[in-house]
This record gives C-alpha cells, sequence and structure tokens, in this order.
C-alpha cells in the first residue's frame, strides 16, 4: 500500500518521470510497428504463394505426359483436396500500337486452378460472378464479339500460321502500369482490353527430327497465337499482375509441343482441412513413385530429383532474408532504446537523492533496506508498464492506419513511400503481430526495472541516522 | 573564460554526464555505421544508374521509336557541350539458349559498343573485349557469327560470396532471339506473315553493370542487326534512345538545357515530315530523371532509416536533459554566486550550452571513432560470421552487392554530428533557462547553504 502510494505520488509530483514513459513508449511503438510491418510483408508473401500456387507444389526435373493419371491419383488421397497441373513458358506479347511486353504465360485448368488456388477472387471482372470463372468473357456483349474473332476467318492479326485461342488472362499491370504519383491502378481503363485480341509469341525447344541433323540437336521453334483478353488479373502482388498471363493448359499444350501428347510441368495441390502437412508430402511423393513406374517407365531421375515442397517452403530463401533483415533493423534501433535504461537511472537517481528523507523516514519507521530498494524498482517497473502500455497503442495506431499514414504525407508532401513495383505489394502490409509484441513490451519493462536498480541500490543503503540529523 | 573552466569542471568533475556523453556516443555509433552503410550504398547504386545510363537520354517510352535521328545526332556531336553521342534500340524478346529446354523474355538493347562506351560505362562492364570494345560483338570462337552480349546474370552463376565463375573465354552457344518488329504506327510489321522476326546470336562476351535488373534482363546486340530486327530499319530508320555524355566541365542542368533546344529545332524542322507525329513521344531527361524510380526508392528508404534514428535520437535529447536538470539542481549555489557577482541571466545559459557543446563533441567523437574502428573491420567480422556461423548481412546468392560499403562521407558525418550537437543544445536548454532564471537572494539564503 505503502509503494503504491509513494508511486503515484512520485508521479504526480514528479514530472520529470513522463520523460522515461514518453521514451519507453516512443521505443516500444517504433519497434512494434518495424516488426508488424516486417512481419506482415513476411505473412502477406507467404499468403500469397498459397493464394497463387496451392498448399503444396510438386515440381519434376522435367515436363511429363500422363498426368491427368496423377492428378485422379492425388484426388484420391485423404489429405489432398485437390490438385491441378500448370505448363509454363515465357513470350513477347503485343497488346496494340507500340505496346509489347515480355510475359510470364501459364498454362492452366481453370475449373481445378478455382479449386486449388485462390484464382478468382483475383479476376476484376468474373470475382463478383455466381458462375465458375471461365476464359470466355461473361459480358454476352463481348462472348458475341469474342466468338466472332475465334473463327479461322476473322483472324485479326495472325496470318494463317497463327493458332486462335479461345481466351486468357492478362495481368493488370501487363496492360497499365499503376499511376506514378498515387500507385493506384486504373481498373476501368486496364478492363478496356477486355474482348479485345492480343498476339503472343512464345516458342519451345524441339528434337531435330529431320534425317540430317545429328540425333538429340534440338532446335527452338517459334510459336504465335492470337487470343482474346476474357479477364484482368488483380491479385495486389505486382511481380505477378506484371509479368504473368494466363491461357488454358490445353491451348498451350498444343501451341508449345503439338506433336507430343499433353504434358505439364507442375503440380499444385490444396489439402484437406486439417490434414497433416509432412505425412501428406509423404504420401504425395509415394503417389508421384508409383505414378513414375507405371506410366514413365519407373524413372529414376524423375523419382529423385523431384521436388514437393509446400508453397511456403517455396518461398523460404526469400523470406529468410527479409527475417535477417528485421532482426537487424530492431537490434539496431533496440541498441540505441537501449539508452532508455541510461534515462530511468538518472531520473530515479535525482528522484532518490532529492527523496533522501522521504526514504530515511521510512527506514526509520523499521522498513527494511530490501522493500526500500523495491520500492524504486517496482516504480521502475510501472514505468515500464505504462510506457509500454501508450506504446502498444501507439503502435497498434500507427499499424493499423499505416496506409492512411503514407497516403497523407503523399497529399501533404507529394512523396510516394511505398510504390507496388518496388515492394510488391499494392498495400503496406497493416496487421500488429502481437507476437513481436510481447516480447518487446517485456524488453522494455525489464530495462525500465534495470534502469532503476542503482537507483534503488542507493536509496536502500541511506543512512536514516546521517539523514535526519537536526545539523 | 570561466565559462569554459566551469563547464570543462562540469564535464571532468561530475559522473552523471558521462552518461550523456555515453548515450551520445552510442547513439553516434550506431548512426554512422549504419548511414554510411545506406549512403555507400545508395551512392553506388546512383553511380552504377549514371554509367549505365550516361548524363542524358533522349527517349521515347514507346517501342515505336522515333525517326529523323540523324540530323539531331549531327548537332549534338557539333554541340560544344557534348562529348559522345550513342544511339540506342530498345524492345522485348524472346531468348532461347541452343541445347537448353527454356526461353526467357529480355530487353534488347541495340547499340554500337565504340560510341556507347564513350557516352556511358558500357565498355567497362565487359569481361572479355574490355580492352577491345570495337569487338565487343565479334565471338572470340568465330569472328563471321554474329555475337551477342549477355548480362552477367544470364550468362554466369553466382557463388554464395557474390562471385561470379568468370569463364577464361565465351563458350560458342547460339542465342535466337525473337521478337515484333514494329511499324511506325505501332502496328505489327509482319502481319500477314511471320509476324516475329527470329535471328541467332552467338555469345560473345557478358556485361557486369552492378544494377541487378539490368544483368538479369538485358541482351545487347549489334545496333544494326537489332534496328532490322525490331522492324526500325527500312527507309526511314528509327531508334528509341539517344544516350548523351556531356563534356567534364559541363553542368548537368546546361547540358540538358542544350540537348532540349537542339531537339526542338530538330523537331520543327522535321515538323512537315510524315511520321513527325512520333517525335512527339520523345523527352530530354537527365540521368537522374531518367532512373528516378529506381533510384527515388533507394533514396526514399535511407530517409525513413534517418527519419526512424531521429525518432530514437529523442530519447537521447531526453537523457541530455535529465542529466543537466540534475547537475543544475545541484550547483544552483554556483549559479547563485555567478549571479551575485554580476554574471547576466544569457552569460547562465552560454555557460550551459557551452557545456552541452562539449557533451555532444566528446559524445560524437566516441562514437565516430568506434564508428570508423568498426567501419574498417565490418568486411572482415561479416567474413568471419559467414565462416562461423553462416550469417551474412545479405545473402549474395541473392543481392547484387559485393562488400559491404565502409567508405565514411565527410558530409554524411558532418550531419550526424552536427544534429548529436543540436540533441544536446536543445535537451540542455529547458534546464539552461531554468538555471539563468535563478535568483541568487534564494539559492544564497543561510537555510539553502
Amino acid at each position: 500500500m505503502l509503494k503504491l502510494f509513494l508511486w503515484l505520488r512520485y508521479l504526480r509530483k514528479r514530472r520529470i518521470v513522463f520523460l522515461s514513459i514518453a521514451a519507453v513508449a516512443l521505443s516500444v511503438s517504433l519497434l512494434m510497428v518495424i516488426a508488424s510491418g516486417f512481419t506482415g510483408f513476411i505473412k502477406a508473401y507467404e499468403q500469397i504463394a498459397v493464394d497463387f500456387v496451392g498448399d503444396i507444389v510438386l515440381q519434376p526435373p522435367r515436363k511429363f505426359p500422363n498426368y491427368p493419371v496423377l492428378l485422379d491419383r492425388l484426388e484420391q488421397l485423404g489429405a489432398v483436396e485437390a490438385a491441378e497441373a500448370t505448363l509454363s513458358g515465357q513470350g513477347v506479347l503485343y497488346l496494340g500500337k507500340g505496346n509489347v511486353r515480355a510475359v510470364h504465360i501459364q498454362g492452366i485448368d481453370l475449373a481445378r486452378a478455382a479449386k486449388v488456388t485462390a484464382f478468382k477472387s483475383s479476376l476484376l471482372k468474373q470475382k463478383s460472378s455466381p458462375n465458375d470463372p471461365s476464359f470466355k468473357s461473361q459480358d454476352s456483349r463481348l462472348q458475341t464479339q469474342e466468338s466472332r474473332l475465334q473463327t479461322p476467318e476473322s483472324r485479326v492479326l495472325c496470318p494463317e500460321s497463327c493458332v486462335l485461342c479461345p481466351g486468357g488472362f492478362v495481368g493488370i499491370a501487363v496492360v497499365r502500369e499503376p499511376d506514378e504519383k498515387t500507385d493506384e491502378y486504373d481498373f476501368e481503363a486496364a478492363e478496356e482490353i477486355i474482348g479485345k485480341p492480343v498476339v503472343l509469341t512464345t516458342g519451345s525447344v524441339i528434337e531435330q527430327k529431320d534425317s540430317a541433323s545429328p540425333p538429340g540437336e534440338t532446335q527452338f521453334r517459334r510459336r504465335t497465337l492470337q487470343f482474346t483478353v476474357a479477364d484482368i488479373i488483380f491479385t495486389g502482388f505486382y511481380q505477378v499482375d506484371k509479368n504473368y498471363i494466363f491461357l488454358p493448359i490445353e491451348q498451350l499444350q498444343k501451341t508449345l509441343y503439338p506433336e507430343q501428347e499433353p504434358v505439364a510441368e507442375m503440380i499444385q495441390i490444396k489439402l484437406s482441412l486439417g490434414a497433416d502437412v509432412e505425412s501428406a508430402q509423404a504420401q504425395i511423393r509415394g503417389v508421384w513413385e508409383g505414378f513414375v513406374d507405371d506410366r514413365l517407365g519407373g524413372d529414376r531421375y524423375l523419382k529423385e530429383f523431384v521436388d514437393i515442397e509446400t508453397a511456403v517452403e517455396m518461398q523460404s530463401q526469400y523470406v529468410e532474408e527479409i527475417r535477417k533483415q528485421m532482426g537487424l533493423l530492431l537490434l539496431i534501433i533496440g541498441v540505441v532504446s537501449a539508452s532508455v535504461v541510461v534515462l530511468v537511472s538518472c531520473i530515479f537517481y535525482m528522484i532518490v537523492t532529492t527523496k533522501r528523507k522521504d526514504i530515511a523516514i521510512i527506514k526509520s519507521c523499521g522498513t527494511a533496506s530490501g522493500p526500500v530498494a523495491w520500492i524504486f524498482v517496482g516504480f521502475g517497473g510501472c514505468v515500464g508498464i505504462i510506457g509500454s502500455g501508450i506504446g502498444v497503442v501507439l503502435g497498434c495506431v500507427i499499424t493499423e492506419n499505416v496506409n492512411g499514414i503514407e497516403r497523407w504525407i503523399s497529399v501533404v508532401s507529394g512523396l510516394k513511400l511505398w510504390k507496388s513495383s518496388v515492394y510488391m505489394f499494392s498495400r503496406i502490409p497493416n496487421e500488429v503481430n502481437w507476437f513481436w509484441v510481447l516480447p518487446i513490451v517485456a524488453c522494455a519493462i525489464a530495462a525500465a526495472a534495470i534502469g532503476a536498480l542503482i537507483p534503488a541500490i542507493v536509496a536502500a543503503r541511506t543512512n536514516p541516522v546521517e539523514i535526519l540529523r537536526y545539523e | 573564460m570561466y565559462k569554459l573552466v566551469l563547464a570543462t569542471r562540469y564535464l571532468l568533475k561530475r559522473r552523471i554526464t558521462y552518461f550523456a556523453v555515453l548515450a551520445v556516443a552510442l547513439c553516434v555509433f550506431i548512426v554512422v555505421v549504419v548511414m554510411t552503410v545506406m549512403a555507400g550504398l545508395v551512392g553506388d547504386f546512383k553511380q552504377k544508374n549514371h554509367d549505365f545510363t550516361g548524363d542524358c537520354v533522349v527517349a521515347s517510352e514507346s517501342l515505336v521509336g522515333f525517326p529523323y535521328y540523324e540530323d539531331y545526332v549531327k548537332k549534338l556531336e557539333a554541340s560544344k557541350v557534348v562529348e559522345a553521342v550513342s544511339e540506342v534500340i530498345r524492345s522485348y524478346g524472346l531468348l532461347s539458349p541452343q541445347g537448353k529446354d527454356v526461353t526467357r523474355g529480355v530487353e534488347i538493347m541495340g547499340l554500337d559498343p565504340a560510341r556507347h562506351s564513350r557516352a556511358t560505362g558500357f565498355g567497362n562492364t565487359l569481361h572479355h573485349r574490355r580492352n577491345d570494345i570495337l569487338k565487343a560483338f565479334v565471338p572470340s570462337y568465330d569472328p563471321n557469327l554474329p555475337g551477342c552480349v549477355l548480362g552477367i546474370d544470364l550468362a554466369l552463376e553466382r557463388d554464395s560470396n557474390g562471385r561470379y565463375a568468370y569463364d577464361s573465354s565465351p563458350s560458342r552457344i547460339g542465342f535466337p532471339i525473337s521478337c515484333f518488329p514494329l511499324t511506325a504506327r505501332g502496328a505489327l510489321a509482319g502481319a500477314g506473315t511471320a509476324l516475329a522476326n527470329t535471328k541467332t546470336f552467338y555469345y560473345s562476351d557478358h556485361s557486369h553493370s552492378g544494377l541487378a535488373r539490368v544483368d538479369d534482363s538485358i541482351i545487347y546486340l549489334p545496333f544494326a542487326e537489332a534496328q532490322a530486327l525490331c522492324g526500325m530499319g527500312g527507309e526511314t530508320k528509327r531508334i528509341n534512345a539517344i544516350h548523351i555524355k556531356f563534356k567534364p566541365d559541363v553542368k548537368l542542368t546546361t547540358g540538358c538545357e542544350e540537348a532540349r533546344r537542339l531537339w526542338s529545332i530538330c523537331k520543327s524542322e522535321k515538323a512537315n515530315e510524315s511520321q513527325a507525329y512520333l517525335l512527339d513521344t520523345v523527352t530530354v531527361q537527365d540521368w537522374k530523371l531518367y532512373r528516378r524510380e529506381l533510384i527515388a526508392a533507394m533514396e526514399k528508404e535511407q530517409m525513413i532509416m534517418g527519419v526512424m534514428f531521429g525518432f530514437v535520437g529523442i530519447v537521447t535529447v531526453f537523457i541530455v536533459l535529465v542529466v543537466f536538470y540534475m547537475l543544475i539542481s545541484h550547483k544552483s549555489k554556483d549559479i547563485g554566486v555567478l549571479r551575485s557577482i554580476g554574471v547576466s541571466g544569457f552569460d547562465i545559459i552560454e555557460l550551459f550550452a557551452g557545456f552541452a557543446l562539449m557533451v555532444g563533441l566528446a559524445g560524437s567523437c566516441l562514437g565516430v571513432l568506434g564508428g570508423w574502428q568498426f567501419l574498417l573491420r565490418i568486411n572482415s567480422i561479416e567474413r568471419w560470421l559467414f565462416q562461423h556461423f553462416g550469417f551474412q548481412v545479405w545473402d549474395r546468392t541473392m543481392f547484387a552487392i559485393g562488400d559491404i560499403p565502409s567508405e565514411i562521407s565527410p558530409r554524411v558525418l558532418t550531419v550526424i554530428v552536427l544534429l548529436a550537437i543540436a540533441a544536446c543544445l536543445i535537451g540542455a536548454l529547458v534546464p539552461s533557462w531554468q538555471a539563468a532564471r535563478l535568483k541568487p537572494v534564494e539559492t544564497l539564503q543561510v537555510n539553502q547553504l
């Protein structure tokens, strides 16, 4: 009771204590914002990987045929909810007059992709439609236009050798870059391309089959196809929005490998709710090995060098790097913030020296040195708790409103701090990470208590006889 | 004189001031190390961008490019401010190394190696042909083949220390490159036929600009070949950009003004030509403006870091404030004596401001000294950490960073020291003001003695 009384009194009477509270609050909020920002970024990065490729990815060292059999076998596993095959390539896309972009082409089975990934939610037009996503536009006016474009007679841009494809999706930043000042996309302008034909040049490496070429010699064969833009992809992840186009996998197979049976490059898998990841990975490996034995002639190379990883594991190298940068930044700011110990120490020393008579009276009433020391250590702890509390509130407010603050800075000063082209995401992650808040708060309280330690010892060693002497 | 004596005495005799000095030193140490590394990275990045771009770029953002550049180039070359000029073709293409089952989209840059090396730092980025730039596109294994220079990350692998596995001479690898030739109206030039042009180029050298996005995505081709491949040859030739280097004594703004003036003359001369509408898309920018998106991002990060240190520095201001507050409360009699012999309040403020200056200077010196010693060893410390614990500040397989920058910039150092001293002066302000307002009659009362 006495301690509480004294703490409250010191808080009211010694306003300099508020400086230490402010310092603790400032340090806590800064560390909290940094930790939340970084961990939010990592979480968003890992989540986009799951949204984009599913929970687990099976990637053999080379393309393989008969993949529908593998998909069926995988879906029979209890741990697997759905699986899809993908095929990818690189290409150059002609979007209109003077507008050519290098793009990454992803061949997908749309029905399966909608089950395995969060693909539908990233389609600008079709995400709100109750129907399954389709490579054909859902707009009846555009459908008519598309069907006209998909007849061999109506080759808008292509010559006879060009493949006609029903439709495809294009990343929003492939069509239109975000505004340089606001970093916002002009969705209406981007949607104008929906229903229009574009031309893609891609190609594949094929083995020379003519008698003049030595066996095993390969050659790059260029392929061109025209497709109609059925929808725009907007994931909020710049690398995907900027570089990707999506086509039906069958169409991409026919374009890249017309003489071969359908091949796939990667299998994306969604696990059942509550499935154990490690056990699922083992089961998937078993299915893969069985499939290679049955359908691919037991090729050991395919069996041994297959990667079966979770989407999160695939990003681990980059995520590890971000974590390292976060650790370094927290360490640097943490070391400077450690000056709080010095600050609390100075302030408490001052309180102790000016309140020696109070301390002497307490001691003369029979209080031992230990409890006297605890008055100040406890007060230090209280300062830490109050400062941390304010810091946490401040940190929460800043973190949760970080996008608004960034926008405000941009409006006031014209300085755009966050750009999706630099930091990958369209929005700054704004979720408070409570896992990091707890150790930060604990360290702040400990720092304040440690700072109070030396003054507490000085107070404990006060001799009441000397202090309370009349002369 | 008494101010100096008293300030020195307080600094040496009052141990509590050591706390303030230590807090300032710690803050200065951290800021010197971090800001030196960041300033080094930003400065290095800017220099590499400058080397890559030259001083000024006259360019069209459209891949269609712009025509009638020959007269403008002649005018530039005749200008007193221009040292070198290089015409460049830029487009996108599809690259597929022979013998490998991979294809990838790349950026094509068509240039004349000798002209481009005079206008930019291109020649210094080459490996095999650095001393024979004219032969940059001549493969050493067969001079008759058309050559190409690859961005280093397209050609070589990097180890965990960021070192490339350099080849003694380029291997014979063909790269079929396909791209869309465009008409002056931006339509596909090959409509009705093959649409895309394809030609195989052979690896003659690689270019290491030190810019990750450049080294990972650009393939350099001979100017005429790239012009033909992109459909920019023919009767009215087109290009995408002109890179300009100004003479050493010419200021960037002066040079750019001259380039703009010459451009507007050329533009008005060609106003009645059939493709004059393409000239409206052309801009004349200095290298900083041309690469602003990349440079601004790094500068902003440096600024955010500075702001964060500014916030943390507030704690240092608080410490100085508390230390001075304590000191003054203990030295009220000294102040009373000084005031009683006629020293003004302003002199008292000066005395403590001088003391704050000393604290700031002492702390800054300690911090700078520590920071300097740490920076001298920062790379060897990192190497030791990597050897023993596998820790690197930046994973060199992911980031195009060599050694950690450790060269202290006098400008950065001056700013940090001045800010540290300013923090001390701000911290000392309120206590000094209170000290100046102390009345000797009150502080020197018998019951206070």
